[in-house]
């Protein structure tokens, strides 16, 4: 049943798949955090026509299907702007900026948490707004945000099943590719199932033992109050 | 070189005032909900001198701490100018990051930073502010953490210390920058009852060795041991002023010698 796995020119394009996959998950979700990032302090500190321009961002990327982002992105608006520009370049842009609308949401909980008190003490010890931020509130926001991130990147991990439909060979694109050869659906959907779920489990594995490690000592007691 | 460390003129500040509102609809004055208006802060004048121990007391709600937080400027006062040394803090365009590194800040509630250690907490306006080399910074930091003895506790983090060692080390973190002053919001009063004396202990050799302190606290023996001058606070204004003996003794406004009565009485009864 499952020999076709012995195939080398199958395992090429799963290992191919698996590749692309992972590298634009993680490419898109560090994205996603960096520009996550600085729409979270945008919407805390912003004037109004910025955090309007914000909200009007997430709810875009947040409210719409990830695959007609993509669509759109890879072959309406380079047609529109009569340019050329790489398809696997837009999809890493696309995968960034989808994930920077759920990451500014993480983001922006966990430094309301801790804001008001560690940035006045911040201040009061002479460090600027912009000092605190980086020495004291994103360093605790990014440890106490690990959890919510590890949830981000399983599901931008399945998201990039939608990538197979704009023409790229990533997981799901490897596993067409190889149903179309050897037309036995149910063993090769199993085997691209059970890549993702070893890929999701280990990597959130180690995110886990990561945020057990950088977490801020009594965090929890203080998370309850 | 001025006279005073620091001096408050006149300051003013409101609460649940809605400024824009009213000034964008100046015929709606239902705008402002009287009941909401609080006035925690009204015509306080004050002034301290290099060395000066003053200790602000007054019932809970009075605006102690709002005062306090304005001479820190980490609040912004409505009207009234605030003097550090010779430069008025309350003129636009100063650089009150520059000034509040020139005051410590002791705060009720203690507000260590909680992802860095004892150390850490106290190394980091050094490293940052001061723009210390590391040894150096390390160097000033286990001094102040050795004042205010805390040295057993350096690699703890806010989480793993007691109250009492926690408010050293923020104690440590105001004084390790040297500053002209240091403000101290009810230092003792979020402790529990048994760990009070080593944080009083600690202001008590600060105030031995000169430092400039304005201290809003409850804890009358240590005011009557230390305090230059005692300021009596209701109502969003200061009451009375006077050394302690003045209080301890006779007061002049009655409701400075109410509020005497029923401290003294609630200290005597612990």
């Amino acid at each position: 049943m499952f020999e076709f796995l012995l195939n080398p020119v199958y395992q090429g394009w799963l290992i191919q798949g698996l590749l692309l996959t992972v590298e634009i998950t993680l490419f898109g979700v560090l994205i996603g955090l960096g520009l996550g990032t600085l729409l979270a302090i945008g919407d805390i500190y912003g004037k109004k026509p910025l955090k309007a321009a914000i909200a009007l961002y997430v709810e875009i990327f947040r409210g719409s299907p990830l695959f007609v982002q993509l669509f759109l992105a890879v072959y309406t608006v380079p047609a529109i702007l009569n340019i050329q520009i790489d398809h696997g370049v837009l999809a890493f842009l696309v995968f960034g900026l989808n994930s920077a609308g759920y990451q500014k949401g993480y983001m922006k909980g966990a430094m309301e948490t801790i804001l008001d008190d560690q940035m006045q003490a911040g201040q009061s010890v002479g460090m600027s707004k912009v000092q605190t931020l980086r020495h004291v509130i994103l360093p605790q926001a990014y440890r106490i945000v690990i959890p919510s991130w590890t949830n981000e990147f399983c599901s931008l991990t399945k998201s990039t099943a939608t990538l197979a439909f704009v023409g790229f060979l990533d997981l799901v694109g490897a596993g067409r590719s190889i149903l179309i050869n050897n037309m036995q659906i149910l063993p090769v959907w199993i085997v691209v199932g059970l890549i993702y779920l070893a890929w999701i489990t280990g990597f959130s594995k180690i995110m886990d033992i990561i945020y057990e490690k950088k977490k801020i000592p009594g965090i929890e007691l203080f998370m309850q109050s | 070189m001025a006279d005073f460390v620091m001096e408050a003129k006149h300051v003013y500040k409101t609460y649940g005032y809605k400024k824009t509102k009213l000034e964008k609809n100046p015929n709606q004055q239902n705008c402002v909900n009287a009941a909401s208006i609080v006035e925690a802060v009204k015509d306080v004048s004050i002034k301290i001198k290099k060395g000066d121990i003053k200790l602000i007391f007054g019932p809970s709600g009075s605006g102690k701490s709002t005062f306090l937080r304005c001479m820190a400027m980490l609040e912004i006062p409505d009207k009234g100018e605030i003097y550090l040394g010779d430069e008025c803090l309350t003129k636009p365009g100063v650089d009150l990051n520059k000034a509040r590194a020139r005051i410590g800040f002791v705060f009720q509630h203690i507000y260590l930073f909680r992802h860095l250690t004892a150390l850490g907490n106290v190394e980091l306006a050094l490293r940052q502010v001061l723009k210390l080399p590391k040894e150096e910074a390390r160097k000033r930091a286990l001094a102040a953490l050795a004042e205010v003895k805390v040295l057993d506790c350096i690699n703890k983090y806010p989480s793993q210390m007691s109250g009492g060692q926690a408010q050293r080390v923020g104690i440590a973190r105001a004084i390790a920058r040297n500053p002209d002053i240091i403000l101290l919001d009810e230092p003792t009063s979020a402790l529990d009852p048994e760990l009070t004396g080593e944080v009083i202990d600690t202001l008590r050799d600060l105030a031995r060795e000169g430092t400039t302190m304005l201290i809003v606290s409850h804890e009358m023996p240590f005011a009557r041991e230390v305090a230059d001058e005692m300021i009596f606070y209701d109502e969003g204004t200061i009451v009375e002023t006077g050394p302690p003996s003045l209080f301890f003794n006779a007061p002049n406004t009655d409701r400075a010698k109410k509020f005497m009565t029923r401290i003294i009485n609630r200290t005597t009864k612990e």
